[in-house]
């Protein structure tokens, strides 16, 4: 049994595709939130697999350094992601002690 | 082998996935997404990316949970506050809309002819050369402080401001009128 980039990729698609429907289908704030986690992922899984393919078939040539290029971009991913979420759940917080909701739909102050 | 724990994981991960934005209660859905964290992590370490799979496990599954649940237990919100009243219209629209996204991206997948040549590769097959210790923790190390600093360096400063971004949202404005509040409230209960 053998494992195939295109594999892969398809289950990275699948994974960004549940995140957006759970972005655009719910109203709280936190599951919203979680949902761009979901998505995140599912692009790092697609950087890592996009790298492992590349270092089987160019192994010989490629540097150590120049191997590992994919994991760094994971790592930056990463904590761009952990920012995200403590900027966002920051946000949520503050909405709420000032609306006591935590719906999308009630927050309509900038909505034209 | 380890592809078949890659199929299996990757089936689990997609359920969890589905779990996790249909629950009603965030707090099933928090718990779900730990389980989808260690999933990926299961995946990297089968993609030879044993420290990234740490990092999820240390990151992901433990800070960013624990900032979830942490926010989710301080607001405390009630039955009638997570009854979300989301218009079914809206959900099969949404429905609609990811579905497209998933086909679209799927079909660009399989209409690439790189990834179609790349479709005889093995993932997990053993790699010669100097790059067989690539994904190891001190080639991820020599690589993030020497070729990729720059990056590394925004980074640290992107987090720095995300820090105090988030504390500058979450204090609290008036302290005096909270003191008064709270001096008041035995007060009301006696009476």
């Amino acid at each position: 049994m053998s494992l195939s980039l295109d594999l892969c990729l398809y289950l990275c698609t699948a994974i960004f595709s549940i995140g957006v429907y759970g972005v655009l289908s719910r109203q709280n704030i936190i599951v919203i939130l979680m949902s761009l986690e979901l998505m995140l992922n599912g692009v790092n899984l697609a950087i890592i697999s996009f790298g492992r393919y590349f270092i089987t078939v160019e192994g010989a040539e490629l540097s150590g350094v120049g191997a590992s290029t994919s994991q760094v971009f994971v790592i930056i991913v990463l904590a761009i992601a952990a920012a995200e979420a403590a900027v966002g759940l920051a946000i949520l917080l503050a909405v709420y002690r000032r609306w006591r909701s935590t719906r999308v739909s009630d927050m309509r102050l900038l909505k034209g | 082998m380890d592809a078949l724990v890659f199929y299996i994981s990757g089936i689990l991960m997609i359920a969890s996935a589905l779990l996790v934005v249909t629950r009603k209660n965030p707090v099933y859905s928090a718990i779900l997404l730990v389980v989808f964290f260690l999933l990926t992590s299961v995946n990297f370490l089968v993609l030879r990316s044993p420290f990234l799979a740490v990092i999820q496990v240390l990151v992901y599954g433990g800070a960013i949970m624990v900032l979830f649940l942490f926010v989710l237990m301080l607001l405390n919100l009630t039955e009638e506050e997570l009854d979300e009243k989301v218009d079914p219209r809206r959900k099969l629209l949404a429905g609609a809309g990811s579905a497209c996204l998933f086909v679209l991206l799927c079909w660009a997948v399989s209409s690439s002819e790189r990834i179609r040549a790349a479709g005889a590769v093995d993932l997990t097959g053993k790699v010669e050369g100097k790059a067989s210790t690539a994904g190891e923790t001190r080639e991820i190390g020599k690589a993030l402080f020497s070729e990729h600093i720059l990056p590394f360096e925004f980074t640290s400063i992107l987090i720095f401001i995300a820090i105090i971004g988030a504390i500058y949202l979450t204090r609290t404005r008036r302290t005096v009128k909270r003191e008064n509040t709270l001096t008041e409230e035995p007060g009301e209960e006696n009476s």
